[in-house]
């Protein structure tokens, strides 16, 4: 939920309730009131009542009044001689609706007798007063709350466009490039220095990102250099004419180690490389037209083991992809099933519209499928695997949101890439 | 022909001054950028050979140097950092090709004579080794004046034996030459053996010599019986 929409959601509420709790207590204040001051001209009215009563003694109920104010009953028996107010519906004597009415009772003695004295005053004003004044009330709360509720939406989304604006140039910011991030300057302080702190620490990152960078690129010079200079060595060794066939023998694993060192010191730049996504060129590539070119540079491998190659289109796999990484995946990919496969067994590249596979024929597997992709996992014990094939097969997917998957259904192994 | 080999690893520079030395090469060494630097401005070589990191300098530079003094002087560069646009940064100011450290001598030596060939004679010529002749333009091979029909691996092959004559090369500089670095699985230096095995049948067959010396343990060697 966005920030704005959260706060006026809050605001709404709290706004709602208060208004409600106001309207409430108001209307009971107005209706107290109105009740006050009925009864009080009740209280006026018994006195008058009274004095008429005891001037005259008695009491006719001729005198007419058109709400039927006064009733006067005769009481026997026992009583009890209270005085109360209460609310009674009263027919109309016009039409056949009940009046609401304000009655007070008490009792009181007319030429010796006792009698039982209603006075009744008309509610019906009083009651449409209260609704006249409820209606109004919740008309004017409820615009209030509209117009305070859209001035405050409109007034936060005012406050909070520097932030927006700073956060949509944070998501653009690449730490690969060389552009500074440029947040957005306002009259907020607070916006300010987290613009401030987040320019600072995008520049730390691209720093980082640069002498790591350099890092990787001069660890792999001061490797490389002296390989290269043992394998140059080696290599002015052998043309001596003199050599016993153990020396030959020292030799030769001189240089395979010295080889293999490289390799995998390669192998593993390369993977750093990708974990810091050091491929930043983007090319929109047919990895299905791509795998099946890779497969022609291995023609000889093939021809040589014997291996059958069968081909399956359904469609193309388009991926936008740094063109290099997608070079090393598929060749990854195919060395892995052209080494683990065996003489006169099947290569198999099938491709659709989100998918590209990979399957050969080879024995199974020693260890467990989830380790497959693991650093120097090696199913074969041969000197020439480095176990960093997959590794990197699997850096790059995770890389390029490729997902990966392996199938084993004897003696098939299958390696899926699914976009 | 005279080579200058810009290579701050003084090793190196010296492995790679012996090596072309014996294959007839006037080599000369510099070890830092400025000594390059002075170098090719006083002399003219035919081929310099430049490592792109340098303690005082970018190898880069001296090559934009050297296009605008020299222009016809073929240029390779070695090099540790193996980045696809160092390499195309490489070919676009003008050198000629790019090799990734720890290379083979005898590749380089292969590539540096490729490389004077098609400059001194734009590719138009023939190799001539005793009976052997190769004809580079039409990829012709001819034993005995006899013509040999050899498949693009073999031709490669013999190209690269030509190239290195004498010399005791290793199978893995072998299957590096014929199927690039990527090839790195056991079954490369077995189809090494049966390249090497239709070379010599067919070297054979013609009339010609065997020429091709297996050396227990290493490799191969290309040499008059």
């Amino acid at each position: 939920m966005k920030l704005l929409e959260k706060a006026s959601r809050i605001y709404l509420l709290a706004s709602l309730l208060i208004y409600a709790a106001v309207g409430i207590a108001f209307f009971w204040i107005i209706k107290f009131m109105i009740y006050d001051e009925v009864e009080s001209r009740l209280m006026v009215e018994k006195q008058d009542f009274e004095a008429y009563v005891r001037s005259n003694d008695t009491w006719s109920n001729n005198s007419y009044f058109v709400e039927n104010k006064i009733e006067v009953v005769p009481v026997f028996g026992r009583f009890d001689n209270k005085v109360a107010f209460t609310d009674t519906l009263i027919s109309n004597r016009y039409d056949e609706t009940a009046d609401p009415f304000r009655q007070l009772t008490f009792y009181t003695l007319i030429g010796g007798s006792p009698y039982r004295v209603a006075i009744r005053k008309s509610m019906i004003e009083s009651y449409k007063l209260i609704e006249a004044i409820s209606a109004a009330m919740i008309a004017f709360l409820g615009l209030l709350l509209v117009s305070t509720f859209l001035f405050h939406r409109v007034l936060s989304g005012k406050l909070w466009k520097p932030f927006y604006d700073s956060l949509a140039k944070i998501k653009d910011f690449d730490w690969t490039k060389n552009k500074p991030l440029e947040t957005v300057r306002s009259e907020i302080t607070e916006f300010n220095e987290l613009g401030d702190v987040m320019e600072k620490m995008a520049s730390k990152m691209q720093h980082d990102y640069r002498s790591l960078r350099e890092f990787t690129e001069n660890a792999s010079h001061e490797i490389q250099t002296p390989l290269a200079l043992i394998n140059a060595r080696v290599e002015q060794f052998i043309q001596s004419k003199d050599l016993g066939e153990n020396h030959t023998y020292w030799i030769e694993e001189i240089y395979h180690a010295a080889r293999r060192m490289s390799r995998l010191n390669q192998g593993l730049l390369l993977l750093a490389k990708i974990e810091n996504q050091q491929f930043t060129e983007q090319e929109n590539l047919d990895l299905s037209e791509l795998a099946l070119n890779k497969l022609k540079d291995f023609e000889d491998i093939l021809q040589h083991k014997e291996i059958r190659v069968t081909l399956q289109s359904a469609g193309r796999l388009r991926k936008v992809m740094s063109p290099a990484l997608a070079d090393i995946l598929l060749t990854n990919l195919i060395n892995n099933a052209i080494r683990h496969n065996y003489t006169g067994g099947e290569l198999r590249l099938e491709s659709g519209v989100d998918f590209v596979q990979v399957s050969n024929t080879g024995n199974p597997l020693k260890s467990e499928p989830e380790r497959l992709f693991e650093r120097f996992k090696k199913e074969s014990t041969g000197a020439e695997s480095l176990g960093l094939g997959l590794a990197i097969v699997k850096e790059i997917c995770d890389n390029c949101e490729l997902r990966i998957s392996y199938r084993y259904e004897e003696p098939v192994h299958s390696i899926r890439i699914t976009v | 022909m005279k080579i200058l080999v810009v290579e701050d690893e003084k090793g190196l520079a010296e492995s790679i001054t012996d090596y072309l030395s014996r294959e007839g090469f006037i080599c000369e060494v510099a070890n830092t950028f400025w000594q390059a630097d002075e170098k090719i401005s006083l002399y003219q070589y035919d081929c310099t050979i430049v490592d792109l990191t340098l303690p005082d300098g970018n190898g880069f530079d001296i090559i934009q140097t050297l296009k605008k003094i020299a222009a016809a002087t073929g240029i390779i560069i070695i090099s540790a950092r193996n980045t696809l646009e160092d390499k195309l940064k490489g070919l676009e100011i003008g050198s000629d090709d790019y090799m990734t450290k720890p290379f083979h001598l005898s590749e380089l030596n292969a590539r540096v004579k490729s490389l004077i060939r098609r400059r001194n004679f734009g590719g138009n010529n023939d190799m001539t080794w005793k009976d052997i002749r190769v004809n580079l333009p039409s990829r012709k091979v001819f034993i005995q004046d006899i013509e040999t029909t050899l498949s693009k691996k073999e031709y490669d092959l013999l190209l690269y034996f030509l190239s290195n004559i004498d010399v005791a090369l290793t199978k893995e500089s072998i299957a590096e030459h014929l199927w690039g670095d990527n090839m790195d699985s056991a079954d490369s230096l077995d189809m090494v053996y049966s390249h090497i095995k239709n070379l010599r049948r067919k070297i054979v067959e013609k009339g010609g010599k065997d020429y091709i010396q297996s050396i227990y343990g290493i490799g191969y060697k290309f040499t008059a019986p």
